[in-house]
């Protein structure tokens, strides 16, 4: 397996499963699970986590709100067909604007929100969240991808390097 | 070739930043969207290494930002926790007593609306009181401190690839491609 394959399944997982204790959170509430709580507390110094800003799930709210859920939601789905739309290999990366067209539907419900123009809905939030956390993984993926890939070669260099001082003093 | 910048001192400021935006009481309400000042914060030391380079340095790499970021997380982690340690010392739980006031707020108007019953939003009133108090203890202050070490440096790094995204060279460095 080549190296930005196995940094790219190593991120993966690591992004499923933090999407994954936020739907295990209420789960495991509503169970009755002390669990839950612990996983509440992580997520509290990145969320707000109000009720009536949050999904529910089993009668009780998800780790974070509507918003930050469907941003981690949507980078998930992406990032799991990310490798059919875009070679891992591939340092290219989308123009900038693309980035700020993203941020834009959900500056606009915030704006129209804090100016009560038309208060935001967990559906309004929801739905721009989305934009956002699907096109992250094209800005994200390629440095990360190079990056890792640069600093794992690196760390074999100096291990090579390493043992060749070794061979030679002995 | 000379050598790259030294990244300690960008890490530093940046760190300051991040743990100033999420100690302070106010301002770290940023962290709520999905801590969004760590993000910045990771793509303020990236916009401030890049200011650093000057002309026939090695290239900016992708491997600088996770550095960076990483780095500017694990100080930004100490500095926040740090900030909010001196802050309840010389102020009191701030923070903790205007969440509980917007919460206790909300809680009311739920119950006078019929939505929630009385009895619950006493419950309600008692966990807040509750994690108020948890959070001032130091098991409290710690347990913050190893959640931030882990968060914070997590969503510095993409904030820091974010801004490497951001504020890259239109004309691209020669880098070595990943194989």
């Amino acid at each position: 397996m080549s190296t930005p394959k196995r940094i790219y399944l190593a991120f993966l997982f690591l992004v499923a499963s933090w999407c994954a204790g936020i739907l295990l959170a209420p789960l495991l509430k509503a169970f009755g699970l002390g669990a839950g709580s612990f996983l509440y507390s992580w997520y509290a110094p990145i969320c707000h986590q109000i009720d009536q800003r949050s999904l529910h799930l089993a009668g009780e709210k998800l780790g974070v709100c509507a918003r930050c859920s469907s941003i981690y939601g949507s980078f998930l789905l992406v990032l799991l067909i990310y490798p059919l739309v875009q070679r891992l290999s591939s340092p290219s990366l989308p123009k900038r604007w693309w980035l700020f067209v993203a941020v834009i539907p959900m500056l606009i419900d915030v704006s129209l929100n804090v100016t009560g123009i038309h208060p935001s809905t967990v559906t309004t939030r929801a739905v721009t969240g989305v934009f956002f956390g699907a096109i992250l993984p094209f800005y994200l993926m390629p440095p990360l991808l190079e990056g890792f890939s640069q600093a794992w070669h690196r760390l074999i260099l100096r291990g090579g390097l390493f043992y060749a001082r070794k061979a030679q003093q002995t | 070739m000379p050598e790259k910048p030294n990244k300690l001192r960008v890490a530093l400021i940046s760190g300051a930043v991040i743990g100033a935006v999420s100690g302070i009481p106010g301002v770290s309400l940023i962290n709520c969207c999905c801590c969004a000042g760590v993000w910045l914060g990771g793509m303020l030391a990236m916009y401030l290494y890049k200011q650093q380079f000057t002309e026939g340095m090695q290239p900016l790499e992708s491997s600088d930002a996770l550095m960076l970021g990483l780095m500017s997380g694990v100080v930004g982690a100490f500095v926040s926790t740090i900030l909010s340690v001196l802050i309840l010392v010389v102020l009191g739980p701030v923070e903790a007593e205007f969440l509980r006031s917007l919460f206790e707020k909300a809680l009311e108007r739920l119950a006078e609306e019929g939505s929630v019953p009385a009895d619950m939003v006493e419950q309600f009133k008692d966990q807040l009181e509750q994690s108020i108090q948890d959070s001032a203890r130091i098991s409290g202050i710690l347990g913050n401190l190893f959640i931030t070490l882990i968060v914070y440096p997590i969503f510095s790094i993409l904030g820091a690839l974010l801004g490497y995204a951001v504020f890259r060279s239109k004309t691209p460095p020669q880098t070595t491609p990943a194989q």
